[in-house]
């Protein structure tokens, strides 16, 4: 089909650097003109936004366009900079544009009364920039420069308090954990230019296909440069899939996400829940026929496992931002989960539509939180603002925010007319087919997922009861008067942008027909031809809605009439889940603690066996050398001057004995007569 | 008398104004010190725009296609018998030196810039870093072997007193070890040039020469000379090929350094005033670098590639060990010289993987770091200036008090730590992805040498946040409490200091190609002589 509007190649390549460059200046202008760091950075952003629409336009439905220039060259291959279009480029600068744009209007509001507002705006642009880049580049390399600056960009907005102790050990430890994936992604880039010459995702797997073009035989790995034995092949894609679980936050690499809960919650909701985080499953789908039947598998165990942990884990956070950031691990261990079962489209149809709700449930909490920092301030009380047993009844205060949000967690639980439900059972029924094909001990994955799919209706409609339901408990527990703490709705800074978001969570935005995934104008772009009739594709959401809807009755009662209580507090289960499985811990003592005793040890090495070799070669030279001294002055220099005094003193006693009186000369030539004759008499 | 003439002796003449100016105008030294940088950088940057590639001008071993080339015959001795005498005065740049002499006329103004700090004796002070700067300059120019170890022991001599008088409580120690242990490292490659002098015959004079162009030629070599490559000479049972490369190579491997030769480089480097370290850490580690590239891979290319694995095990046991042991540290200025360690092992690993990526990673790494490790040097001595501690846990929360200098801290370390955008990621992608390769390539090193290496950008990243954490984050709290009055912000001498280098190792991260197209040619004829 060709495109519906019609612009030049050259007008895209414009718009295209529009696009990217106006984050760019505006993080040097917000920084130099402070006072207008706001309205600078939204400018920038709608720009963006405005190109992005344009592009989605002449790109989508249409055919793949690709600019690049020379950048670095070498003997046997070169780097490009270019710009590779195609509908999952342009899908995701939609989404990101758009998402950023309500979560830079939300901002102005939000940070309004911080010092370092300007800073702050200008990171925000700093991060547009890199994750608009990273979409739009055209090769693994450019990529991969884009996937640092992201984490950079996200480094310096989760430390964006820095006096605070927690926030500064959140932004190491992901910056860190994140590098350790990163590691990965460059081990696959050196794979695979060392083994096709090119980085160029147009040419590996796009048009040049070169991955086509290589195969496996006899152990090797075989491309038209080269040949490497065949486990580089697995190992490539584990590479790869290392650099995206960290930054998709996946087992094991997942324990950043829930501390970067201390950036400002306006960041949490676009870069730790909507945008930054499916960079991983991006990454993931533009490279995805590079995995084998290995890699395919581990990355599906990984997300299954990754969908469960987190979901349990959610079960039992009182803080509400943690609760939403383990929601966001176990959603983004579906999407893996669909990559590994070879559902590419259904990966990122779930990743737009969580981008949403995702972002949604953090703005919405982050008008909570806002509000009661509020009262805090006002009041000067004692509380954490995140903690969920302070809450309770909101609805009556804020309506909007508790009716956004619960579209958003009715959209999280899939349940029907919203978003959540077409992509998500879009995965389910992946993975039901897919188990179906393999059969056996696979029968597991689509058991695991559906739990988790009713867990997660679980703690996400615990919170909405926890804190839109019920009786407001801050007054209770601070035993204050009710009606001092007045709890406001947010203002038109912070409202717009989720109702908003809200209009997205619906089904039909994505598909005329809210039942039917075929509709869906998003998903069938993306894969034409999936999921035609097959009877999962009619069980599969009934059954998983069915008893959803029954587990949504029984949170109503548990936690917004207290009918009763589960009582788990003091199992092992529950402190599991509570703990976080305990992998803090684990990566504390495992790995954080022996690498520091191993650098002290290395050092005590360096200090006293290397240097200490250096310094002991040193005091052994000087002793030889005062042993040399030694005999020199004692033994060469002492004969020479032995010789010297014994002839002086033979020379002193001579001397006495001509002392020019007679009777001495007498007396002497007596003595030595007298010797002479008792010499013979002897002998 | 060319460019590279002038270069060499301005700073000697310059020099000798100050030893014959009145102590009066004292105040006077460290301007002329800036102008000769000054002067110097412009020459350099000239060259450099002017300095040409292509088939023409690949250098290495192609004496003509050296450029800005100067000769003069220096010394001619008739030692019958053994012939003549030949000792040049041979000047020449090729790709792997020009960008290297930039580096080092930048270096020199950022040292002459923070040499405010100097409070005594400046006429010593400043001349002797003029006569350590014709040193450096004469270094990276010479072509005749001799005049290079002359000026290369040059070197030492100025640094010695200026470890030893301006530096830090334990100067002396400090001072005499790294004295005697470069110079141990040189004394024995004295008798691998002597050897190599009688093995070499200048082919148009058919004397012997001194000419290290001349040296890289097989042809060139005297049949039964004892480095002769078809000789094959033992010295005391061992190839006397392979025992040249190993001094050559352990002479320059103390410069550079390379574990386990580098004990001397964090002592030096604490005791040495600012700038002394910023020119040791800028300047001098990549004599050594230069060194293993012109002379003991150049002149040794056969023993070169048959130790490559072990070059490049070298290289990756730098990179991890010394980034283990910067991670124990807990003084700021030791941190980082080890970080230097683990930042010059990518060199020789990059090196060692004989591939044009490899290579000119290597080249870039040797560039960045030297723009990088100023930086960060620079930056350990403005808080020391101000006041004289530099115990990391004596400092908390500095970024509320210090703003701009917290803001160049986090972008030396970003860009220390291999950030993309600057010049250290490029040249560490490059030299990975050269080992990486070689395994295909050539079959020099093995592939798991990249991967063990890029742990080292791991490491980096961890030693260096956690300082960032410790020292700028959290609630303000310094040791004492008058410290607070004294640890002003960045003055503007200060930040006009930092600009230029945070600039270049942006520009270089940006488009590398401004390096890697100039050495582009020699790195390529520098892998002929492999093949």
């Amino acid at each position: 089909m060709d495109s519906i509007i019609n612009i030049s190649n050259q007008m895209v390549l414009i718009l295209a650097f529009l696009l990217i460059c106006a984050p760019l200046l505006s993080f040097f202008f917000s920084l130099i003109f402070k006072r207008f760091a706001s309205s600078i950075a939204i400018t920038s952003i709608s720009t963006s936004f405005i190109a992005a629409i344009i592009l989605f336009i002449k790109v989508w439905f249409s055919k793949t366009l690709h600019f690049s220039i020379p950048w670095i060259a070498f003997n046997n291959f070169d780097i490009r900079l270019g710009f590779l279009f195609n509908d999952l480029t342009v899908l995701m600068l939609l989404l990101i544009t758009l998402i950023a744009l309500l979560v830079h209007i939300y901002s102005v509001e939000y940070i309004r009364k911080d010092k370092l507002k300007p800073r702050y705006f200008a990171y925000l642009s700093l991060f547009c920039f890199s994750m608009l880049s990273l979409v739009l580049a055209d090769n693994l390399f450019l990529i991969y420069i884009f996937w640092e600056l992201v984490g950079f960009s996200s480094y310096l907005l989760i430390g964006f308090w820095f006096t605070k102790e927690k926030a500064v050990l959140a932004n190491k430890k992901a910056f860190i954990m994140n590098r350790l994936g990163d590691l990965g992604f460059l081990i696959g880039i050196m794979i695979m230019l060392s083994h096709f010459h090119t980085l160029d995702i147009d040419a590996l797997f796009g048009s040049g296909n070169l991955i086509a073009s290589s195969f496996t035989t006899n152990g090797m790995w075989v491309s038209p440069f080269n040949m490497m034995p065949d486990y580089w092949l697995t190992i490539a894609g584990l590479c790869f899939f290392a650099g995206a679980a960290a930054k998709s936050a996946q087992f094991p690499l997942h324990t950043w996400l829930p501390d970067a809960m201390e950036g400002p919650t306006a960041v949490s909701s676009l870069i730790h829940a909507a945008t930054m985080v499916a960079a991983g499953v991006f990454l993931l789908v533009r490279i995805a026929p590079l995995f084998n039947e290995t890699v395919l598998i581990i990355i599906a165990s990984i997300g299954v496992f990754t969908a469960f942990m987190a979901a349990t884990i959610a079960l039992t956070q009182n803080d509400i931002k943690r609760v939403l950031a383990f929601s966001t691990i176990s959603q983004l261990g579906f999407m893996m989960l669909a990559i590994g079962v070879g559902d590419e489209a259904s990966a990122i149809f779930h990743l737009v539509t969580h981008a949403f709700f995702k972002c949604l449930l953090f703005l919405g909490a982050g008008i909570i939180i806002h509000e009661l920092h509020h009262l805090k301030e006002k009041h000067q009380l004692q509380f954490d603002e995140q903690d969920m047993t302070f809450m309770g009844g909101l609805f009556k205060s804020m309506p909007i925010t508790a009716i956004v949000f619960i579209i958003a967690a009715m959209a999280l639980s899939g349940l029907p007319f919203t978003s959540g439900y077409l992509s998500k059972d879009a995965i389910l029924i992946s993975v039901f087919e897919w188990a179906d094909v393999k059969g056996g001990i696979f029968w597991i994955f689509p058991i695991i997922v559906s739990l988790t799919s009713w867990l997660t209706t679980f703690y996400i409609f615990r919170v909405i009861f926890k804190v839109f339901f019920g009786d407001f408990r801050l007054p209770q527990l601070l035993e204050a008067d009710h009606h001092q703490f007045k709890i406001h709705e947010a203002n038109a800074w912070l409202k717009y942008p989720v109702m908003v978001l809200a209009v997205f969570c619906m089904a039909f935005v994505f598909s005329y027909q809210p039942f039917s995934l075929e509709a869906s104008w998003l998903f069938n772009e993306l894969a034409p031809q999936q999921h035609v009739g097959g009877i999962y594709h009619i069980l599969v959401p009934i059954y998983i809605n069915i008893l959803s809807l029954g587990l949504l009755l029984i949170t109503y009662l548990a936690y917004a009439r207290n009918k009763f209580s589960f009582g788990l507090e003091q199992t092992w289960i529950f402190k599991l889940s509570y703990k976080q499985w305990y992998f803090n811990e684990i990566y504390d003592a495992a790995i954080v603690k022996p690498t520091l005793l191993k650098a002290k040890a290395y050092y005590w090495f360096d200090k006293n066996v290397i240097d200490g070799l250096v310094n002991s070669s040193a005091t052994a030279i000087i002793h030889i050398s005062s042993l040399a001294n030694w005999f020199d002055v004692y033994i060469i220099d002492g004969l020479v001057n032995g010789v010297a005094s014994v002839v002086e003193r033979l020379n002193i006693w001579f001397r006495n004995v001509q002392n020019g009186k007679v009777q001495h000369y007498i007396i002497w030539m007596l003595l030595i007569m007298i010797t002479f004759f008792i010499y013979l008499m002897i002998f | 008398m060319g460019l590279l003439s002038i270069l060499i002796f301005v700073p000697l003449l310059f020099g000798l104004t100050i030893l014959l100016l009145p102590k009066k105008y004292s105040q006077s030294y460290k301007y002329f010190t800036v102008a000769v940088a000054v002067i110097q950088l412009a020459i350099t940057a000239y060259l450099y725009c002017q300095f040409q590639t292509g088939a023409a001008f690949t250098g290495v071993n192609q004496l003509d296609s050296y450029q800005f080339k100067e000769y003069l015959p220096w010394i001619r001795l008739d030692i019958g018998k053994f012939g003549a005498l030949q000792i040049d005065y041979l000047l020449g740049v090729d790709g792997f030196s020009i960008p290297l002499l930039f580096l080092s006329a930048l270096v020199m103004l950022i040292a002459a810039l923070s040499s405010w700090e100097i409070k005594e004796n400046h006429k010593g002070y400043f001349s002797l870093m003029m006569l350590l700067n014709t040193a450096i300059m004469g270094v990276f120019c010479a072509l005749d072997i001799f005049l290079f170890y002359v000026f290369y022991e040059l070197m030492l001599l100025p640094l010695y007193f200026l470890i030893g008088i301006w530096g830090g409580v334990r100067r002396e120690y400090a001072a005499i070890k790294f004295f005697l242990y470069t110079l141990l490292g040189s004394v024995f490659m004295l008798l691998v040039i002597a050897g190599l002098y009688f093995s070499v015959i200048d082919p148009l004079t058919g004397n012997h020469t001194f000419n290290m162009v001349h040296m890289m030629n097989p042809q060139n070599y005297v049949p039964d000379g004892i480095f002769s490559f078809l000789a094959h000479q033992d010295i005391l049972g061992i190839p006397a090929r392979l025992l040249g490369f190993i001094v050559v190579f352990i002479a320059f491997a103390i410069k550079v350094p390379i574990v386990p030769f580098h004990t001397w480089l964090p002592d030096a480097h604490v005791e040495a005033p600012t700038p002394i370290s910023i020119i040791l850490a800028g300047v001098l580690l990549k004599v050594g670098g230069y060194g293993i590239i012109r002379i003991a891979y150049s002149i040794f290319p056969d023993v070169a590639l048959n130790l490559s694995f072990y070059i490049g095990l070298l290289g990756v046991i730098s990179i991890l060990y010394g980034a283990m042991v910067a991670l124990a540290q807990t003084d700021l200025k030791r941190l980082i010289a080890y970080s230097s360690v683990s930042h010059m092992g990518f060199v020789l690993l990059g090196l060692a993987s004989l591939t044009s990526e490899g290579i000119s990673g290597a080249m870039m790494q040797m560039i960045s770091h030297g723009f990088l490790s100023v930086m960060l040097f620079f930056i350990v001595g403005v808080v020391y200036n101000r006041v004289h501690d530099r115990y990391i846990y004596n400092f908390r929360g500095l970024a509320t008090h210090m703003p701009i200098y917290t803001g160049f801290v986090m972008i030396a370390f970003f860009a220390s730590l291999g950030l993309p955008g600057f010049s250290a990621f490029i040249a560490e992608a490059f030299s990975l992805i050269g080992a990486f390769n070689s395994e295909s390539v050539n079959g020099l090193i093995p592939r798991w040498m990249a991967i063990l290496g890029s742990f080292g950008i791991l490491l980096g990243a961890a030693y260096l946040l956690w300082t960032l954490q410790r020292m700028f984050f959290g609630q303000l709290r310094v040791k004492e409490e008058n410290w607070l009055i004294k640890l002003k912000d960045l003055n503007v001498r200060e930040i006009l200091t930092l600009v230029p280098l945070a600039f270049f190792a942006i520009l270089l991260g940006v488009i590398p190609s401004l390096v890697f197209n100039i050495i582009n040619t020699s790195v390529n004829q520098f892998i002929l002589l492999f093949t």
